[in-house]
């Protein structure tokens, strides 16, 4: 009944740069030059430390704030404003409590020329992708944060964007629950292929997921190091090449960390 | 199971009010014994529930309260029916706010009661004068309360309505920051039926020919303390239900967060 699955748009960031006027008059770069190209149907996983500038980046990606140098491109498009898409997953769920399951997933469907009988069958087609279909007219209130994410995520599917935008969104829950839907998104997303751009500080959780890895350096934000993880999925974080992978990305990821902590004030010993 | 388990959970928290209840009748019933008033200044418990009993059975005591609650009732919602619009936009737009604001904080230290004389000048004793002191007393509580739910919207709440298909500031508006501020609304809806209560009496007090108000200064005119006992237990009793029952309609539609 779904439209045939298309791999989503190619995404074309070009030296992209946010900076914010700081209280004293000057102006404080929070991030960039970055240039990423992500090609149809990837998915990208970003690693960085907290407060490195990569919520900007999606931000900026999202539409939600405007670049101050630099360029994103959707499918040779201009990005200029939010749109449904290059949906979002965002990390604290962001669904509406005062709609039940279902029409949380019906909402982005409200735009598009669709019947009320189709918004349904489509919103019902995802909410069974993410194992929900029996939950579908249940508050917001009554599901756990697993079950929230899930929700969220089948509200992002349903819309059929051209890039899936995740902010953290595993980032809330506990481990066990994490695993769970890292799997379930991978299995969708191979389903439904998208360009995913997905933020994480989880080193295992970038290995488990990326197509490519990309690692952010501290504040202002910039590609420090880039990483094509080719290993079929699903695949096994301990093996012996995850694991030197893993030790590769930490290297670098450690100096970053030392300068996180030099600028706040601290010594990394 | 869980109909059972609510029927218990209400029960344990009225018997604190049951407890609060029965405290007050026997502290008024000890007074009474020891200090042998008049009838006139403190009849005992027991005269002012024949009282009681007397004014509903010749049917002075329902049609009071039901002309009171009516009064408060339009009232409040012709009230909700201007400040629950004016405080969405004053919440959404910094301009609208920055130019009303002034009015509302120079209006909203005058009580509701100083209202009183100017609405019987303008107004006479009529029905028109009442509202209007009802009008006034519940406009604040509703008006505060929708700007402060609109501002307190989730902003992530507002970047998902914008990613999920609000492209204009309007649909953005209705589809997220109405239904989002609605559980600060139904508070400041509940708060204000208070004051309402509180005004309308009042305003029955001193100009009135029915209601409760009216009841209880009647009862003082004839020396009746059991009548005014009678109107006081009145006002309190209906003024905890409605409160009860806007609590359970905040916590029915209210959801949290």
């Amino acid at each position: 009944m779904q439209p045939a699955p298309d791999t989503g748009k190619p995404l074309c960031i070009a030296r992209l740069t946010k900076s914010y006027e700081s209280r004293s008059g000057g102006t404080l770069a929070a991030l960039g030059p970055v240039s990423i190209d992500v090609e149809a149907g990837e998915f990208v996983v970003i690693v960085g430390p907290s407060g490195c500038g990569k919520t900007t980046l999606l931000h900026l990606l999202a539409g939600f704030l405007a670049p101050s140098e630099g360029a994103i491109l959707v499918g040779g498009e201009p990005v200029s404003s939010p749109s449904i898409d290059r949906a979002v997953v965002f990390q604290s769920y962001a669904l509406f409590p005062w709609l039940s399951v279902i029409e949380n997933v019906e909402f982005g469907l409200m735009r598009k020329k669709l019947t009320g009988e189709r918004r349904r069958e489509i919103a019902e087609f995802h909410l069974r992708l993410v194992g929900l279909q029996d939950f579908a007219n249940k508050h917001i209130d009554e599901l756990s944060g697993g079950m929230k994410q899930r929700v969220a995520i089948a509200r992002a599917f349903a819309v059929e964007p051209s890039i899936l935008l995740m902010d953290e969104p595993f980032g809330a829950l506990d481990a066990l629950t994490r695993r769970l839907l890292q799997r379930e998104l991978l299995r969708i997303w191979q389903e439904q292929r998208r360009t995913v751009v997905f933020i994480t500080h989880s080193v295992t959780e970038a290995l488990f997921l990326a197509d490519r890895i990309l690692l952010m350096s501290c504040r202002p934000g910039q590609i420090k190091g880039e990483w094509r993880v080719t290993e079929q999925r699903p695949r096994d974080v301990t093996s012996s090449a995850s694991v030197a992978l893993e030790r590769e990305i930490y290297a670098l990821l450690d100096e970053e960390l030392a300068k996180t902590f030099g600028q706040e004030g601290l010594r990394a010993t | 199971m869980r109909q059972a388990a609510g029927i218990a959970g209400g029960a344990r928290r009225a018997l604190p009010f049951l407890f609060a209840a029965v405290s007050i009748v026997v502290a008024w019933q000890l007074v009474v014994w020891i200090t042998k008033p008049e009838p006139s200044i403190l009849p005992p418990p027991g005269a002012v529930v024949a009282s009681f009993g007397h004014l509903i059975a010749n049917g002075e005591l329902p049609r009071d309260a039901a002309i009171s609650l009516a009064r408060v009732f339009s009232a409040w919602l012709l009230s909700a029916a201007v400040a629950v619009p004016l405080g969405l936009l004053m919440g959404s737009s910094r301009a609208l706010e920055r130019i009303v604001n002034p009015f509302v904080e120079l209006l909203r230290p005058i009580s509701p009661l100083a209202w009183i004389p100017m609405a019987i000048l303008w107004f006479g004793i009529g029905e028109a004068g009442k509202i209007f002191v009802v009008l006034i007393g519940a406009f604040f509580p509703i008006l505060l309360n929708t700007i402060a739910g609109v501002k307190g919207v989730d902003p992530v709440l507002l970047h998902a309505g914008e990613v999920f298909g609000c492209d204009t500031r309007l649909s953005l508006f209705r589809r997220v920051v109405v239904p989002a501020s609605m559980p600060a609304v139904i508070v400041g809806l509940r708060i204000a039926f208070g004051t309402g209560w509180a005004a309308i009496i009042a305003a029955e007090l001193v100009a009135a020919q029915s209601g409760l108000g009216f009841l209880i200064a009647n009862g003082m005119d004839v020396l009746r303390a059991d009548k005014v006992l009678v109107g006081m237990i009145a006002i309190g009793v209906l003024g905890f239900l409605f409160d009860t029952l806007f609590r359970f309609l905040q916590g029915r539609f209210g959801y949290a967060s």
